[in-house]
């Protein structure tokens, strides 16, 4: 198999990445040249289409579509970078604003352009200190340089970025929870329609798009969109970062077309199981995704291939367990998760996570009762498809999936009333 | 009371947003930075200067977990539990945390040194286990691990043994403050 050279880390080895100067010497800020002197805006949305870019924060929607959704009002319009990167197993966005926060910055500015928008707002969680200060560094050398703020590069186009600071809620991760935070409220999620493109931010037209697919358009800018929609799986292609943690050899983030196996992730980036363990199951998109099972671990890890096999690429946060896992206390761990990060709006979310997280608890500690396992199930169903938000929905996917796939975990637990796992959560080496 | 510094500086957030109250997460990060919390005289002047009422302003501080309703000790240390941390040790670390402490999960040391949490996952999850203390990020933790890191905070030196950033960060936190604020934030390195 060929290596495949990646793009969006390309450079993120380079320690002087984070520098203007590094970023320039390695073509930095050439897309954006292209795009303003080269091609009308419509033509970048045209290109992003073409490219069949797909949104990497976990719903895959293609978003040179979600752009065309932008109303023709004359009104204002807002670009949010969605940096509240809180998916448990997911560490993407992270990398890219760490080691190359210009590649984002960039990002911005050609979809600003291409969107007709002048304002940006890179909405970063508060626990990500380090990121913040590089992309904060990285804004003032690209101000200084003319590439953000007024007639940039000369051009009639003005773009200012501002970083806004999260401070601890997952749920800001969710679009309209973020335009609540981003406008000064509680951060609930609203209803839609109307959508953020439509409604946005101060009410006006808005585009929210994850950091990683950001980044990409600088690349199809630059290459091209046959290029881009040319790398791995057709349906969603382009290259993905995949985020690889758990039981694994070498846990990391590794740049893979599209549609890479799973097998290929563990086995080959991931340099097998520790311990040369088997695998005893598979959280293939962050902590929102049902689990999968060793049989499923010749799946290609895109957004079609994952969903046949019954959960979702998500953010493509991959966490392994190995055969001493308790599932019980796995799915109690992201149950409880969720559940503290509820944002309260609606019942069946604010409820039915806290019921899950002492049910799961009480099996768990051995005090699980016969009609527990089926009364978690009830629960799961009383929950999904009926909460306000994704939130309440995909605290119940891990959980029933779990139950579903690894049914034996719980009833051992039930009858022995105790957790059986032959070893406890082990210590790093 | 806020200085006039930190007040200057929340106006100076105003322009950035089209409404006044937009600005109040700028505005919170600023308070919390002079005063170390959150407290009722913080919510009145964040108030006073968007125009909000101070039980709004607290409303919106305690939807979030990094604003802190209550004194913290100089280094705050966070553990991940979630689930990519708990497969390599967490509970462990945190067990470990407690007894080298001597303190529960939300409490203070004697003497205001250190706080003790768990948090959610801060999507560090290849240098799991991970806590962070302040502003800073610890990876791959065993317990002699964190005995050094203690080690190093309790004789006032900069902990750099396990952490992410390496040397980079504390370099970088000297030069960008958080919030757009001058001066020290507190970070550990």
């Amino acid at each position: 198999m060929a290596t495949f050279e990646p793009v969006l880390l390309k450079y993120a080895d380079d320690p002087d990445q984070h520098w203007i100067d590094t970023y320039l010497r390695h073509g930095g800020y050439q897309a954006l040249e292209k795009a303003l002197r080269e091609h009308t805006p419509e033509d970048v949305v045209g290109m992003v289409r073409s490219a069949n870019l797909r949104g990497r924060g976990g719903a895959y929607f293609p978003t040179g579509v979600k752009w065309g959704f932008l109303p023709d009002d004359g009104n204002p319009r807002f670009l949010c970078a969605n940096a509240d990167e809180s998916e448990p197993g997911t560490f993407a966005n992270r990398a890219i604003m760490d080691n190359d926060p210009h590649q984002l910055i960039e990002g911005c500015l050609i979809s600003a352009y291409a969107c007709q928008i002048n304002t940006v707002y890179i909405y970063i969680r508060g626990e990500f200190s380090f990121s913040y200060r590089r992309l904060e560094q990285a804004l003032a050398e690209a101000r200084e340089r003319g590439y953000v703020g007024r007639n940039i590069l000369g051009s009639g186009f003005d773009c200012e970025v501002w970083v806004h600071r999260g401070a601890g809620a997952y749920i800001c991760g969710e679009e309209t929870a973020l335009l609540e935070s981003l406008e000064g409220n509680r951060p609930q999620p609203r209803l839609r329609p109307p959508f953020p493109a439509v409604k946005g931010v101060f009410s006006l037209p808005t585009v929210i798009n994850n950091v990683e697919t950001i980044s990409c358009v600088t690349h199809i800018v630059n290459y091209g969109a046959d290029w881009f929609a040319g790398i791995g799986a057709p349906d969603a292609p382009g290259p993905k970062l995949y985020c690889l943690s758990g039981h694994v050899n070498r846990p990391g983030l590794y740049e893979l077309p599209m549609g890479t196996p799973l097998r290929e992730l563990i086995y080959e980036h991931g340099q097998g199981m520790r311990e040369d363990r088997a695998v005893k199951a598979i959280i293939p998109g962050g902590a929102s995704a049902q689990l999968l099972t060793a049989d499923d671990l010749d799946v290609t890890l895109d957004p079609g291939a994952i969903m046949a096999k019954g959960s979702i690429l998500g953010t493509g946060g991959v966490m392994v367990m190995d055969e001493t896992t308790c599932i019980v206390r796995a799915n109690l761990n992201t149950v409880r998760f969720f559940a503290n990060e509820s944002c309260g709006k609606c019942t069946p979310c604010r409820e039915g996570t806290r019921w899950m997280v002492d049910v799961l608890a009480r099996i768990e500690g051995g005090g699980g009762r016969t009609e527990d396992v089926e009364l978690l199930l009830d629960v799961c169903d009383k929950i999904n498809g009926k909460s306000f938000c994704l939130l309440g929905d995909v605290a119940t996917w891990g959980l029933s999936s779990g139950i579903q796939k690894f049914r034996e975990d719980y009833d051992r637990h039930v009858t022995e009333k105790r957790c059986f796992a032959a070893v406890q959560p082990t210590m790093a080496a | 009371m806020l200085s006039e510094e930190t007040r200057e500086r929340i106006l100076g957030y105003l322009p950035r947003y089209r409404t006044k109250r937009a600005a109040i997460l700028p505005a919170l990060w600023a308070a919390q930075d002079e005063v170390g919390w959150l407290n009722t005289e913080a919510y009145e002047e964040v108030g006073e200067l968007l125009d909000m009422h101070p039980t709004d302003v607290a409303a919106i501080a305690s939807f979030y977990y990094m604003f802190h309703k209550q004194p913290m000790g100089q280094y705050v240390i966070e553990v991940c539990n979630n689930l990519s941390c708990e497969l390599q040790g967490a509970s462990e670390m945190l067990e470990h945390l407690r007894q080298e402490l001597g303190i529960q999960d939300g409490q203070t040391t004697e003497g205001g040194q250190f706080t003790l949490r768990h948090q959610e996952c801060p999507c560090y999850c290849e240098f799991a286990p991970v806590m962070q203390v302040n502003t800073e990020t610890y990876g791959n933790l065993t317990p002699e691990r964190i005995n050094r890191i203690l080690t190093d905070l309790r004789a006032g030196r900069p902990a750099l043994d396990g952490v992410v950033h390496g040397p980079d960060s504390a370099a970088l936190a000297a030069k960008v403050p958080l919030n757009g604020q001058g001066g020290d934030d507190g970070g550990a390195g």
